[in-house]
C-alpha cells in the first residue's frame, strides 16, 4: 500500500487502541507508571497521527494532487488559498478527519485536566475516537483514482464565501467538545462520584455550548448573506441537527450549575449528559445516513457508515444508560425535608431545564418524522409550521422565567422584595409592547413573546449592568440572557415585521418598491474562470439617500450541462432594518436595431426585404472625387430597389469613412410609406454592405415588442436583523465570560 | 414534592398531546401527481421544472412554473414565498402544499430544491 493518508490514519488507530489498553489497566489495577506513559504518548500518538494526516490531505489539496478522488471532487486549480483550504472539509470524508482532528487535539488539553479521573475519562473518551476512526476508515478521504483527472471540479460556489470557510470547523469543535461532558458524567457513574465531576466538566460544557453556537450563527449568517432566500433560519434537518445538541448543552450546563451550588440533580445531570452527546451521534446519524435524502434541502449521501452510525449511538446509549441504572439507587438524592420552594432560583433553573428538554423532544420529532412515518405507512415530513407552533408557547414560558428568575436569591423569596426590582423588566416589556402594536397587532402569542422578550432584556440588561460593574466574570450569565430576549426581539420583528414586493425593473425607468425610487442601468457581464458573473446595478433614492446596490447572478456550467445559477442578494444593513434585495430574474430583452432591421448584401445578389427586392450592385467612388481632405472618405452604393415587383429603382446611400459621427445619410425607399435605407457599413474587399432599414415594421415584428432588458427583484425590508446579530453575539460573549471565569479556577 | 410532581407530569402531558396534534397536522406524505390534484390535505410531490416554464406573475406577486415527475404527469405549481436558492430550469424540486382544483394550480408553501453538486457524494458501488 503505498497511499500514505490511509497508511497515517491506520497508525493513529492503532496508537489510540494501545492507549486505550494501558487506561484500561489503569481503571483496573491502582498506579502504574509504564502503563501511564504508555497510554498518555499512545494518545500523543493518536493526536500526531491525525494531524499529520490531515496536513497530508491540506498538501494534497494545496498541490492540486488530483489521483485522489476527495481533492479532485471539492477543489481545482483555480481556487484562491482559502477556498482550497475550506475545500478540506466540503465534504463527508473530509470533514469527517476536521471532526477526529479537533477532538484528538481537545483530548490532549483534557488528558491534563483531567487529573486523578484521567484513566477512566480518557478510556471512554478513546473508545468515541475509535468510533470515529473507524468511520474515517470506511469512508476516507485518501481514496485514489487510478488515472488522475486533469482539474477538479471545484468547490461549490455557494460555499466559497468566507462564513464558509470558518462554520465547519467552529460546528465540529463543538461536536467534538460534547464528548467531554458526556465521558465525564460515565466516568463519574463508574467511579461513584457522584459530585465530584461537575467542576471539572463544566468549563467543558459551556464550551461546547460556545462553540457549537457560534457554529449555529455563523450558519444562519451565511444564509442570510448569501443563499438570497431573505431568511436564517429554516429548520432544514441539517439545522436542526446542530440545535439539538445544543439546546440539550444549554439543559446540562444549567443542571451543573444546580447541582455545583445547591447539590442538586445528580442524576437529571446524567441523563441530560450522556443525551447531548447521543444527540450529536443521532444527528449525526440522519443527515449523513441519506435516511433523510428526500426530505432536506441538503442532506449527505449514504457513503455506508449507517449501521458504523447506528452501532455507535446503541453502543454509547447502552453504556451510559446501562451503568446509570446499575448505580441508580447510589446516588443520593438531595437532603429529605428540604422542600423546593415554587418562587425560587432553583425552580426557575429546573423549569428551563424541562421547557429545553420539551423543545428537543418535539423539534427531534419533527426532525425524526420521515423516519417515524415510514415504520408506519408512507414517509412523510413534518412542515415548517409545526417547529414554529409548538416552540412557541415554549419561547414564551423560557422568556418569563427570563425575566424575573435572575433576580431571586437560592431558597425561599418573598414577592414583596421582588417587585420593586422588576421595574427595569416592566418598561422592557412597555417599550417592546407598544413599538409591537404600532408596528401592526401580530397575533395573541407573538405579542405575549415580545411583551416577555422586552421584559427579559429590560430586566437583564440592568442586572448585567450592575454586575459587570462589580465584577465583569460574575455578569456572564446576565450577558447572555440579555442575548437571548434580544434575539428573540430580533427573530420576532424579522420574520413577522418584514415586507417584500416583488418588482419589474426595465433598464432606464423608474420603479417604486418598498418606498424606495429604483432605476436598472443595465447588465454588466463578467467573465469568470468557469462561469459568467452577471451584475444587475440598481440606482436606489429615498429621501435624501442614494446608493448603487449591485446584486448579482452568477451562472456557471456543470460538468453535466445544465447551467448552474446562483443568485446573491444586495443587503444594505441598518441599525433598525435591512434592505433586501434579491434578483429573481433577468430577462435580456430585446434590442431595438435588432436583427431584423439589418441587411447584408453581397454585390450581385438579390434579397426580398418586406415589400421590397434589393440587388447590389456596386460601389461608387465618384462621390469621393473633389474631396481634399484625406481625413474621410465618402463611398456611394448602388442598390436597384422594386417595391412590390415593380419597375427597379436605383438608389445611391452615402457612407462617410473615418467620421465617427457622421449624420445618418438616408434614402428614401420607393412606395407609399415613409421608409428609408441607411447604410452603415462597407467591405471593399468582400464587396459587401451592410444596411439599417427605417420604417414601419412589418406585421410579424409588430407582435413581437422592443423590450430593454429587465430585472426582476424581489426586495424587502427586514426590521430588527441587528437585534438578532447583537443578541446571539452577547450570547456567545456571556459564554465566553463564563469559561474564562471557570477555567482560572 | 408529590403535588408538584403530578402538575408537572400533566404539564408535560399537555405539551406533548398538543405537540403530536401539530406533528399530526403538518404532516405531509410523498404523493404522485395524479395523487396530489385529489388530495384533501397538504402534500409534497418531487419532479423537475419544466424548462422555460418558469415565470413571475407581479400583480399576484407570484412563481409558476411547470412541474413534472418521473412518470410524465405535469401540473401548474404557484409559490409565493421566499425564493429558495438556485431555482433553476430542469433541477429536482420538491413542491409542498394543496392543489386547488378551482385555479387548477399547486399552491405551494414551500419548495425544496435539490442542488446536485450541494454535499454530492459518490454514489454507492461506483
Amino acid at each position: 500500500m503505498n497511499n500514505l493518508g490511509q497508511v497515517t490514519i491506520w497508525l493513529g488507530l492503532i496508537a489510540v487502541c494501545i492507549s486505550s489498553i494501558c487506561y484500561m489497566v489503569l481503571c483496573f489495577k491502582k498506579e502504574n507508571i509504564f502503563a501511564r506513559n504508555t497510554a498518555r504518548l499512545g494518545f500523543a500518538g493518536f493526536a500526531a497521527f491525525v494531524t499529520i494526516a490531515s496536513l497530508l490531505l491540506m498538501h494534497f489539496i494545496l498541490n492540486h494532487d488530483f489521483i485522489y478522488t476527495y481533492v479532485a471532487r471539492y477543489s481545482s486549480r483555480d481556487l484562491p488559498l482559502k477556498y482550497l483550504i475550506s475545500s478540506f472539509w466540503a465534504g463527508q470524508e473530509g470533514s469527517f478527519l476536521l471532526w477526529v482532528l479537533l477532538g484528538s487535539w481537545l483530548g490532549l488539553l483534557l488528558m491534563f485536566k483531567a487529573r486523578d479521573m484521567e484513566p477512566h475519562v480518557m478510556l471512554i473518551y478513546n473508545l468515541n475516537n475509535i468510533f470515529l476512526v473507524i468511520l474515517l476508515i470506511k469512508q476516507s478521504p485518501f481514496e485514489l483514482y487510478l488515472f488522475p483527472p486533469p482539474d477538479g471540479q471545484g468547490l461549490n460556489m455557494l460555499l466559497q464565501d468566507p462564513w464558509m470557510v470558518v462554520h465547519p470547523p467552529v460546528v465540529f469543535l463543538g461536536y467534538a467538545a460534547f464528548a467531554i461532558p458526556f465521558v465525564y458524567a460515565v466516568a463519574a457513574l463508574w467511579r461513584r462520584e457522584y459530585d465530584g465531576w461537575i467542576k471539572p466538566a463544566l468549563p467543558w460544557t459551556v464550551f461546547a455550548f460556545v462553540s457549537l453556537g457560534a457554529g449555529i450563527i455563523i450558519g444562519g449568517y451565511w444564509s442570510y448573506k448569501v443563499l438570497g432566500w431573505g431568511g436564517y433560519w429554516g429548520w432544514d434537518p441539517v439545522e436542526n441537527a446542530s440545535l439539538l445538541p445544543w439546546l440539550a448543552g444549554t439543559a446540562l450546563m444549567h443542571g451543573m450549575i444546580l447541582q455545583q451550588t445547591q447539590r442538586k440533580l445528580r442524576k437529571t445531570n446524567f441523563l441530560l449528559a450522556a443525551f447531548s452527546f447521543i444527540l450529536v451521534i443521532y444527528c449525526t446519524f440522519l443527515t449523513r445516513s441519506g435516511v433523510l435524502a428526500d426530505f432536506s434541502v441538503h442532506s449527505f449521501v449514504d457513503l455506508g457508515i449507517t449501521g458504523w452510525l447506528l452501532l455507535f449511538m446503541f453502543a454509547f446509549l447502552a453504556i451510559s444508560i446501562g451503568l446509570f441504572v446499575a448505580r441508580i439507587k447510589e446516588i443520593p438524592v438531595s437532603k429529605k425535608g428540604e422542600g423546593l420552594s415554587y418562587f425560587s432560583r432553583e425552580f426557575g433553573f429546573i423549569a428551563a431545564i424541562i421547557i429545553l428538554c420539551l423543545s428537543i423532544l418535539i423539534i427531534g420529532l419533527g426532525t425524526s418524522a420521515p423516519l417515524i412515518t415510514r415504520v408506519l405507512e408512507k414517509a412523510s415530513k413534518v412542515s415548517t409550521d409545526f417547529y414554529v407552533d409548538t416552540n412557541l408557547p415554549l419561547a414564551i414560558l423560557m422568556l418569563f422565567l427570563l425575566s424575573f428568575v435572575p433576580l431571586l436569591a437560592w431558597g425561599k423569596n418573598s414577592l414583596s422584595r421582588l417587585l420593586p426590582k422588576l421595574i427595569s423588566a416592566i418598561t422592557g416589556a412597555i417599550v417592546s409592547g407598544v413599538i409591537t402594536l404600532w408596528s401592526g397587532y401580530p397575533g395573541i402569542g407573538v405579542l405575549l413573546l415580545s411583551l416577555l422578550a422586552g421584559a427579559a432584556a429590560g430586566m437583564n440588561i440592568l442586572l448585567a449592568a450592575r454586575l459587570i460593574r462589580k465584577r465583569i466574570t460574575i455578569s456572564s450569565a446576565a450577558i447572555a440572557h440579555l442575548g437571548v430576549g434580544l434575539m428573540f426581539l430580533g427573530i420576532i420583528s424579522s420574520s413577522v415585521y418584514d415586507r417584500s414586493e416583488k418588482v419589474f425593473l426595465a433598464q432606464g425607468a423608474v420603479q417604486t418598491a418598498m418606498g424606495y425610487d429604483m432605476k436598472f442601468y443595465g447588465p454588466k457581464f463578467l467573465k469568470e474562470a468557469k462561469g459568467m458573473r452577471l451584475h444587475l446595478p440598481l440606482e436606489v433614492k429615498k429621501g435624501r439617500t442614494q446608493f448603487i446596490a449591485q446584486p448579482d447572478i452568477y451562472s456557471e456550467r456543470a460538468r453535466d450541462g445544465q447551467t448552474q445559477r446562483y443568485v446573491h442578494p444586495y443587503i444594505r444593513r441598518g441599525l433598525i432594518t435591512d434592505l433586501y434585495i434579491s434578483p429573481l430574474d433577468y430577462d435580456p430583452g430585446q434590442k431595438k436595431s435588432g436583427s431584423g432591421n439589418h441587411l447584408h448584401l453581397k454585390k450581385g445578389n438579390k434579397i426580398q426585404f418586406h415589400d421590397y427586392e434589393l440587388t447590389f450592385t456596386g460601389f461608387d467612388v465618384s462621390a469621393m472625387m473633389g474631396r481634399k481632405d484625406a481625413q474621410t472618405m465618402r463611398v456611394g452604393a448602388n442598390i436597384a430597389v422594386s417595391y412590390k415587383g415593380g419597375e427597379p429603382v436605383k438608389l445611391q446611400p452615402v457612407i462617410t469613412i473615418g467620421q465617427t459621427d457622421s449624420p445618418a445619410s438616408r434614402v428614401k425607399l420607393p412606395g407609399v410609406e415613409d421608409a428609408y435605407l441607411v447604410l452603415v457599413s462597407i467591405d471593399a474587399t468582400a464587396k459587401t454592405i451592410g444596411l439599417i432599414y427605417q420604417g414601419p415594421r412589418s406585421e410579424a415584428e409588430k407582435s413581437a415588442q422592443n423590450s430593454p432588458p429587465a430585472v426582476i427583484a424581489e426586495v424587502s425590508i427586514k426590521p430588527g436583523m441587528t437585534l438578532l446579530w447583537f443578541g446571539t453575539l452577547l450570547i456567545l460573549l456571556g459564554g465566553s465570560i463564563a469559561i474564562a471565569r471557570r477555567w482560572t479556577k | 414534592m408529590k403535588k408538584s410532581y403530578i402538575i408537572g407530569a400533566i404539564i408535560i402531558v399537555l405539551a406533548m398531546v398538543m405537540a403530536m396534534y401539530s406533528f399530526k397536522s403538518t404532516l405531509t406524505s410523498y404523493v404522485s401527481v395524479s395523487e396530489a390534484k385529489v388530495s384533501k390535505c397538504p402534500v409534497q410531490v418531487a419532479g423537475i421544472v419544466v424548462k422555460g416554464s418558469k415565470r413571475y406573475d407581479l400583480k399576484s406577486n407570484s412563481l409558476f412554473f411547470t412541474l413534472r415527475e418521473d412518470s410524465g404527469d405535469e401540473m401548474v405549481v404557484q409559490y409565493d414565498g421566499p425564493r429558495p436558492a438556485n431555482l433553476d430550469d430542469v433541477t429536482k424540486i420538491v413542491a409542498i402544499g394543496q392543489y386547488e382544483p378551482k385555479k387548477q394550480v399547486f399552491a405551494a408553501r414551500e419548495l425544496l430544491v435539490k442542488c446536485p453538486t450541494k454535499y454530492e457524494g459518490r454514489v454507492k458501488g461506483k
